[in-house]
């Protein structure tokens, strides 16, 4: 006990996060996936500019909420916001997620890491890290090319934002809607990244976490569908996605988006605490 | 050890589900009846209708389950839940935002001029606001006693019904006396029951239920879901066209020719009471019907069954509080009665 005891036994968890951030964004498929988020808003943003003015959609044609972006670039990041939403966020995460934990079990290096003087938890939270920088660059990459493209491209009346309400926004108004709503996009995503990592947890094989998650969405999607199941709704996680919607309207309601936030969080901590109960437990 | 703690991880991540989604899911309502002192249907009545209308902002949901056919170009009017959010200025503003998915109808007046903006294809449409778009409530009995136009209505009803005050309810988390007519049993209708739950501290009606025969879930219940009184933006009662935007006149407001504009001779009323049966004549069934008929309103020759009698034959629309004959010469009755009533209607 009279030797000099190290005040320091482990790496600092900031260093080893950033470790794995770095590791993560070094990644080509990564790299690949958010230059594909990135080209969401720019394709869409093209499209309305060369097929229609405002009042274009005067049918109705456009898929929901793309057709309000005609004339009102600002909000072309919350309709590629939405679309993205329904399918490639959600991959980005779950391949993210897949990469965490199944792809370094399948590569025989997530033995390594479970052997090394790193704690159990911290292993998990330095994992979490890596995905939750994926979500929030993912979410960042899309909100911020649509921002751009929507004022560059699209354009609109001198840089405000007509909200569904009929009422007209200013610019730091606007981009404080658009950074709500991506604010509430990274939310649902970490639900769904935490699911993922959870699966991750369980399985070597990155594909099945690709699939339980995508299949998921989609199971979800049907069982909405379904009228007899109706109960089921507020138990999905998907049921509230329609909500980044709310932040066009005028005066701003709140409540779905504040529901499906609270909806997501659940998810977030089952994901979470059956991903650090199973990592704690794991062999390798 | 290993397993404990398995059903330990378990139980925990169950009970952190549960408590989630309970409070995800969780209705506002459910409580318990709050206590209110004792009060006639006529004095509530009366009070209803001498109440201040302040301002107001609250969230009104429609629970729609009369069982109207699908109608295209409406599916408002199908069942289903939905909820619309009201702004009230006094003073004849208000503002009314009704939500779709991926768009709104708003409707705004500023207490002279009435805007209607629909955001899916960008249109606000003008007019004047005239008399009938005041609070519909308060209209009448404007111009005589409170007092004796609510005794004198609730005699009117007593004569087929039973009004009575039925206890309290909390709606929207105002404390609510419920108003409560029923049918007299002699009466032949469809409907069970109507109760209108009123603000205990304001008199404001906050909810509407309609109950049918042989169903314990309300037919219809239109009423809010969150309410708060106190004085609200005056900038949610103006309307400024947003750049990009249609503007239309219509004079008439949004309101094709409504009950008022039809005239008597081609109305008339069979029974009374519950079972009114109305009897009119269908407009022009003649071959110009198609290009008569006003853009977006529902071809209604497909709906309904077939149905033949003494009184000639045509089609039977039958709902959860109402049914409605459209006969094949152009005849229409409608009640909130049986298909039996109606039938012994034409044929007089």
């Amino acid at each position: 006990m009279t030797t000099a005891v190290p005040t320091r036994t482990s790496a600092p968890l900031g260093r080893l996060a950033a470790a794995e951030v770095r590791w993560v964004l070094r990644r080509p498929r990564t790299l690949v996936l958010l230059a594909l988020l990135g080209l969401i808003p720019v394709a869409l943003g093209i499209g309305i500019a060369l097929t229609g003015g405002p009042g274009a959609g005067e049918d109705g044609d456009g898929p929901g909420l793309v057709a309000a972006v005609a004339g009102n670039g600002l909000v072309l990041p919350i309709a590629a916001l939405g679309l993205a939403l329904a399918l490639l966020l959600p991959l980005t995460v779950a391949t993210a997620s897949a990469d965490a934990l199944a792809g370094e079990a399948s590569h025989g290096t997530l033995r390594g890491l479970l052997l090394a003087p790193v704690g159990r938890g911290r292993l998990v939270v330095m994992k979490a890290a890596g995905v939750l920088a994926v979500a929030v660059l993912a979410v960042v990459v899309v909100a911020v090319v649509g921002v751009i493209t929507g004022m560059v491209v699209v354009g609109g009346p001198s840089g405000t934002l007509i909200t569904l309400s009929g009422t007209t926004l200013g610019l730091g108004e606007a981009l404080g809607r658009v950074a709500l709503v991506a604010g509430w996009t990274i939310g649902q995503l970490l639900a769904v990244a935490a699911v993922a990592l959870a699966i991750s947890s369980f399985t070597e094989h990155p594909l099945v976490v690709l699939a339980a998650v995508l299949g998921g969405l989609i199971v979800f999607g049907v069982l909405a569908a379904i009228p007899s199941l109706e109960w089921l709704q507020p138990l999905l996680l998907t049921t509230g996605w329609g909500a980044g919607t709310d932040a066009l309207r005028d005066p701003l309601p709140l409540d779905g988006l504040a529901s499906s936030s609270l909806r997501a969080l659940v998810y977030l901590v089952l994901g979470v605490a059956v991903t650090v109960v199973r990592m704690r437990r794991r062999d390798g | 050890m290993g397993r404990r703690k398995w059903v330990g991880a378990g139980l925990g991540a169950g009970l952190v589900a549960a408590v989630g989604v309970g409070l995800v899911v969780a209705p506002a309502g459910a409580a318990a009846a709050p206590v209110l002192p004792p009060i006639s249907p006529e004095d509530l009545v009366s009070s209803v209708m001498t109440a201040q209308r302040g301002p107001l902002a609250g969230e009104v949901e429609v629970d729609n389950a009369l069982g109207l056919p699908a109608v295209p170009g409406a599916p408002q009017l199908a069942n289903g839940t939905s909820t619309i959010r009201v702004w009230s200025g006094g003073e004849g503003r208000g503002r009314v935002a009704i939500p779709s998915p991926d768009g709104e109808r708003t409707l705004v007046s500023d207490g002279t001029t009435r805007w209607a903006y629909d955001s899916q294809d960008r249109t606000a449409t003008r007019s004047p606001a005239g008399d009938h778009q005041g609070p519909p409530e308060g209209a009448p009995g404007q111009d005589q006693d409170p007092t004796t136009a609510a005794t004198q209505a609730i005699a009117t009803l007593r004569q087929t019904s039973t009004v009575a005050v039925d206890g309290t309810a909390e709606v929207a988390g105002r404390a609510a006396y419920q108003l409560v007519l029923t049918p007299q049993p002699t009466e032949r209708t469809l409907l069970r029951e109507v109760r209108v739950a009123v603000d205990a501290e304001t008199r404001l009606p906050l909810q509407l239920t309609v109950l049918a025969q042989g169903s314990a879930e309300p037919a219809l219940q239109v009423g809010f879901s969150e309410i708060t009184y106190g004085p609200q933006d005056p900038s949610l009662f103006t309307f400024t066209p947003p750049p990009g935007t249609t503007v239309r006149d219509g004079q008439d407001g949004g309101r094709p020719d409504g009950q008022q504009g039809r005239p008597e001779g081609e109305r008339r009323t069979v029974g009374d009471g519950w079972d009114t049966v109305i009897v009119g004549r269908a407009p022009a069934r003649e071959g110009g019907e198609q290009q008569q008929r006003p853009e977006g309103a529902p071809d209604l020759s497909a709906l309904g069954t077939p149905v033949s009698g003494p009184w000639g034959s045509g089609r039977a629309i039958t709902t959860a509080v109402a049914t409605v004959i459209v006969t094949d010469d152009g005849r229409i009755a409608a009640g909130a009665v049986p298909q039996q009533v109606l039938t012994e209607a034409l044929a007089q």
